[in-house]
């Protein structure tokens, strides 16, 4: 039994059969380890995603929580930043006193991040009352200052002769991190 | 369409049904390869869009390095004023007190307040005026209190009061030696 088939159905089956080898090859070899890979990235961009949406959100409370201690602490911080002046300081607190004397007597100590200048006073007033009320007004100065003991207090006629020395406490220049920091974000 | 004899019928390899077969083919093969350019387009996508939130990562992590700095050295200065506010409260409240303590019949003239102790002087009329009226106020204060007394022309006693409180560990450790 002849069978008989012509050369232009063989030629057809050949290129049939030589593109669905490619198609085949094509799909198993190329496109289906590119679209696992296209899922794996998929998967990786979502982890990722969620875990910069957590940053941000915990950036975010730091932010908060940062501008709220910025906002409570603002004397204290601008106390801190503020350079002591003997000049301003004695302006300020003479009418406290009969008669005020002050010396910087320089740095002291370094206590951590903030220098500690030490300032000796020499002082008259009427009553002890007046003592108490620059302790009070001193707590509320431009400086963070402490008055230090020892505390000296003399009889000098109808006046009270005091001598004292307070320590006041500014910030280290290169830990001024409150100031440095943008917080604009 | 026409026959002939003598001249013979061009023949062309695009018969209909390769034609139809390669039309197959083309558009099957067309389909896989935009499947395929998608699917690489999405994965440089995916790629570039994770590289700029490991930036973004980044950049957030240092902020919040940053702030967490912020936050600690500010919580360390309102500590420190916070302490140094309430060292002069205290010490106002302890000369206040100090002040409060001297009867009217004493006169001081000289008082030096001191981290742990009191010195005072002063004048009294007699010693039992000082021991009542001033010496048993500052004992209940400090843990040990020293005096001395020099007459004076008018016939009144200078005093010379000295007044320590002692450290409070060592306060404790001298009371365990004591019960052994």
């Amino acid at each position: 039994m002849k069978i008989n088939i012509s050369r232009q159905s063989i030629y057809l089956l050949v290129v049939s059969i030589f593109l669905l080898i490619f198609v085949f090859v094509f799909s198993f070899l190329v496109l289906i380890p590119e679209g696992q890979e296209y899922r794996v990235q998929r998967t990786k961009l979502k982890t990722g995603n969620s875990k910069l949406r957590e940053y941000q959100n915990f950036h975010d409370e730091t932010l908060e929580h940062l501008k709220k201690l910025q906002s409570e602490n603002r004397n204290i911080i601008t106390a801190f930043d503020t350079a002591f002046n003997l000049q301003r300081f004695e302006k300020k607190y003479r009418s406290y006193f009969s008669s005020l004397s002050i010396s910087k007597q320089g740095v002291k100590s370094n206590e951590g991040e903030f220098k500690v200048y030490e300032v000796n006073t020499t002082s008259q007033i009427n009553s002890p009352k007046s003592f108490y009320n620059f302790l009070e007004a001193v707590n509320k100065s431009d400086w963070i200052v402490g008055i230090n003991f020892p505390i000296n207090f003399i009889r000098d006629g109808e006046l009270i002769k005091s001598s004292f020395t307070m320590k006041v406490y500014t910030q280290n220049q290169d830990t001024n991190k409150t100031k440095d920091l943008d917080i604009s974000e | 369409m026409k026959y002939s004899y003598i001249k013979s019928r061009r023949k062309s390899i695009l018969t209909p049904e390769f034609t139809l077969l390669l039309t197959f083919f083309s558009i099957t093969i067309f389909m896989l390869l935009s499947t395929y350019s998608f699917l690489l387009y999405r994965d440089y996508s995916f790629i570039a869009q994770r590289k700029s939130m490991e930036m973004q990562r980044v950049v957030l992590n240092d902020s919040i390095d940053e702030m967490q700095e912020s936050i600690r050295f500010i919580e360390v200065q309102s500590l420190l004023g916070e302490r140094v506010y309430t060292q002069n409260s205290v010490l106002k409240e302890s000369i206040t007190n100090l002040f409060d303590l001297i009867p009217a019949r004493i006169t001081l003239s000289e008082a030096t307040l001191l981290e742990n102790g009191l010195i005072l002087y002063g004048v009294t009329p007699n010693k039992d005026v000082y021991n009542f009226m001033l010496q048993a106020p500052l004992r209940s204060i400090f843990h040990k209190t020293y005096s001395s007394f020099y007459p004076t022309t008018n016939g009144w006693l200078k005093f010379v009061s000295t007044n320590y409180t002692q450290n409070e560990d060592m306060y404790i450790s001298q009371e365990i030696e004591d019960e052994d």
